[in-house]
């Protein structure tokens, strides 16, 4: 079980995908510093949309991996996980995750081929963004037939971005089942309320539906396959997203306990520091590790992926919340206070743990996974 | 390069030869038969182990005689000239083979003291004792660690004396594996008392049935033994058994510390998913907590072992493996913990009192043996060091006046 059929060069970073991090690199810490990721999250829009048009239309992000005929660059997740880890790096505000990770998967596990056609290409150069509502925590939408087409009424909260977003893929119940519908929401007709969020830089919000028109995605009875298809996508972009944090958190602490002295030696020179960020580097280099095999499951649409990426989720939520918690301990004062950047950290490493579940909660589903129960259950 | 098989070919010949010298490993262990013995440090007498070094050094000759050991070596000292990897290629197949399980004396001949010879050895040196290490007709163990010389390796006061055309050795070192069934012994000793501390050491292989070499073994806390002490009591080594130059043994003793630490990747993963085949099998649910506790240790193996492929395809691309190289050590040893925490959980009262039951008390060889390897081949705490020094770059730690 534990026999591992996995070619070690997949766990590498490709020359192309070294290159893409290098170019990213350079245009997040140019355009997406920390003052500017106050600004932007702050912003109506909550993110900087020129910003956004760069990394989809000039570097090409949002395409990574979608398919070709789908008006993408056909790479595959793996590149797209390279650029998920550096924009999770900086907290750029941008929602790439809900637009291409859970909108895009949402739309290809749904094997809807006019669908995709549809919506795909304005995903993948960045023309519009999008969210799913309904897949990832429950919520109550019907779906009727009207005489014009189907109408969307009910509610549901916590839709990442769901205030912003320009198409919503909601899981709805329909008379012949649940099914997926896109949804292109305007005010009469779906009510949305931004709530405040612990994460600035990532936007939420609550959807009451007032007989919005959709179209069907997809086919009844598909929805359990589809959301777990998401959900997956989800695990493996928020693995990556964190490893890039955890990696920021420990390189600012590194930086910070090097320069601080106190009792005249630099606080890095004291083993107590030390072996703390000692074992940060471990979680890390584990992080890093599960990610990579997670984003190459979902690359090669391997059959271990659910396996792969609830223990992505395990690994990397446990290296944020560990990164995160040293990133302001280790600041000491200075790590407490508003403009010190720290906290965004915190905040995005808390509030991801309650977009697709807490590491106990991923820790529980893998257990599912492996029959790790027991018997006479 | 013509010889270099390609990855995928080179497993399918390493599997085809096995199947020819050795038996196919039943496709799974049956659950509640066979040995359910999870030490992690032997327990043998001393007939028991000569008797399993005689049977393992029977298998690697067999290998280093068909072509199939000593991979990455050249072919003068009997290898193949692979790239350092397929030798991970090769252990890969052979793991699906009944084998005899390597003891750490051979891993300590074959990966930590035959490149630290091939590093420092002269041409006669290499020529002498290269190929009978490889093949395994010669063992060595380290004669490294004494009481008062730990974590401070450089603290030893092993004396080596100058005689004629060699040097006379009087000391004491303690917990050296494999110390019976060795023929050499790889002496940290101090040459010149006056000097810097690193500079005075110089390293001595040492005939470990030399007149005045005394083993005794070490009770270690499971009860058993799987160290030794070893007395050197005046023992006389020629010049030509001296391993780099007088003075250098530091920069040696470091050669061979360093390949400990990067061969420490493996530890420890086949207790782990042995306790999770517990987890599995035992007789009632499990609540959610233990569902998560094992699910964490799933988690931590697999960590483990993609950091391992990771430091494998750096070497196969030909890059210089990151952070993820020296991390190794400090998973496994996590690993062995997290093993004995779940299994205590499983098993409740059965891994305190012995109810003859396949499988349950035999646990408490792991729980005993797990913290040995947190002090073994550099403690915790020094690995933690060297990751802070060396690969995050921390300032080190201001030392004691005597340095």
């Amino acid at each position: 079980m534990m026999r591992l059929d996995v070619d070690p060069a997949l766990l590498l970073e490709t020359e192309e995908q070294r290159q893409l991090r290098a170019v990213l690199r350079d245009v997040l810490t140019a355009a997406c510093g920390p003052e500017r990721v106050r600004e932007q999250a702050a912003s109506p829009r909550g993110f900087d949309r020129v910003l956004w048009d760069r990394l989809g239309g000039e570097i090409g992000v949002h395409g990574l991996a979608v398919p070709e005929e789908y008006g993408g660059a056909g790479y595959t997740f793996a590149e797209l996980a390279v650029a998920l880890e550096e924009t999770g790096r900086v907290l750029c505000p941008a929602p790439l995750l809900p637009t291409v990770v859970l909108a895009g998967e949402a739309l290809l596990a749904s094997g809807d081929r006019r669908a995709c056609e549809r919506w795909l290409p304005g995903i993948a150069s960045g023309a519009r963004t999008a969210t799913v509502a309904g897949v990832l925590h429950p919520a109550r939408v019907a779906a009727e037939r009207g005489p014009g087409g189907w109408l969307l009424r009910g509610e549901a909260d916590f839709v990442p971005d769901g205030a912003g977003a320009e198409l919503l893929l909601v899981a709805a119940r329909a008379p012949d089942g649940t099914r997926l519908f896109a949804c292109v929401p305007d005010a009469a007709t779906c009510r949305r309320t931004a709530r405040r969020v612990l994460d600035p830089t990532r936007r939420q919000a609550h959807l009451r539906f007032t007989g919005a028109a959709a179209e069907p995605v997809g086919e009844p009875g598909q929805v359990p396959a589809t959301a777990a298809a998401v959900l997956d996508a989800g695990r493996a972009a928020l693995a990556a997203e964190h490893v890039g944090g955890s990696a920021h958190a420990l390189d600012a602490t590194l930086d910070h306990v090097s320069h601080r002295t106190q009792f005249g030696r630099a606080i890095g020179s004291f083993q107590a520091i030390k072996h703390r960020l000692a074992d940060l580097l471990v979680a890390i280099e584990g992080a890093r590790s599960a990610a990579s095999y997670a984003s190459a499951c979902l690359a090669l649409r391997r059959s271990e992926l659910p396996v792969a990426a609830s223990a992505a989720a395990v690994a990397c939520t446990h290296a944020y919340r560990l990164a995160t918690t040293e990133y302001v301990q280790l600041h000491g004062g200075i790590g407490f206070t508003w403009e010190h950047p720290a906290h965004l950290y915190v905040r995005r490493a808390r509030g991801d743990e309650a977009l697709f579940g807490t590491g106990d909660d991923q820790a529980l589903r893998l257990a599912g996974l492996l029959g790790l129960a027991g018997r006479g259950g | 390069m013509s010889g270099i098989p390609e990855p995928a070919e080179f497993r399918a010949e390493a599997r085809d030869w096995l199947t020819g010298v050795a038996k196919e490993r039943t496709a799974h262990r049956h659950w509640g038969r066979g040995d359910d013995s999870v030490a992690v440090f032997e327990n043998w007498t001393e007939p028991e182990e000569r008797a399993h070094t005689d049977l393992t050094r029977q298998w690697e000759r067999t290998r280093y005689d068909q072509g199939w050991g000593a991979l990455g070596w050249p072919s003068e000292y009997g290898g193949r000239e692979l790239p350092s990897y397929y030798e991970q290629l090769y252990r890969a197949e052979e793991a699906a083979f009944e084998v005899p399980r390597r003891t750490e004396v051979f891993p300590v001949t074959q990966q930590l003291v035959a490149p630290a010879i091939r590093i420092w050895g002269t041409d006669e040196q290499k020529r002498r004792w290269l190929p009978p290490m490889l093949r395994t007709d010669e063992l060595a163990c380290q004669l490294f660690s004494e009481t008062e010389a730990g974590s401070d390796l450089a603290g030893v006061r092993t004396r080596a004396v100058r005689e004629g055309d060699g040097w006379v050795v009087r000391g004491h070192k303690v917990w050296t594996s494999g110390a019976r069934v060795a023929t050499w012994g790889v002496a940290v000793c101090r040459t010149a008392p006056d000097a810097p501390r690193h500079a005075g050491i110089t390293v001595l292989l040492v005939r470990m049935d030399a007149p005045g070499v005394t083993v005794r073994p070490i009770r270690q806390m499971t009860g058993g033994a799987s160290f030794n002490e070893v007395y050197l009591d005046d023992v006389f080594v020629p010049d030509t058994d001296r391993l780099g130059p007088v003075g250098e043994g530091w920069r040696v003793t470091l050669t061979v510390l360093a390949a400990e630490r990067l061969d420490s990747g493996g530890l420890g993963l086949d207790n782990a998913e042995r306790a999770l085949d517990l987890a599995r099998h035992l007789p009632r649910p499990l609540t959610d907590g233990e569902q998560q506790q094992a699910a964490g240790l799933y988690v931590r193996g697999l960590v483990q072992r993609l950091t391992g492929l990771r430091v494998t395809a750096a070497l196969a691309a030909g890059r210089e493996p990151g952070a993820e190289a020296s991390v190794g050590k400090l998973c496994a040893t996590a690993t062995m913990r997290a093993t004995t925490d779940l299994v205590q959980q499983l098993l409740g009262p059965r891994l305190a009192a012995d109810t003859g039951e396949w499988g349950t008390f035999a646990w408490t060889e792991h729980l005993l043996g797990a913290p040995g390897y947190r002090i073994a081949g550099g403690s915790d705490e020094i690995q933690r060091n060297i990751l802070a020094e060396r690969v995050l770059g921390l300032p080190k730690e201001p030392k004691g006046e005597r340095s």
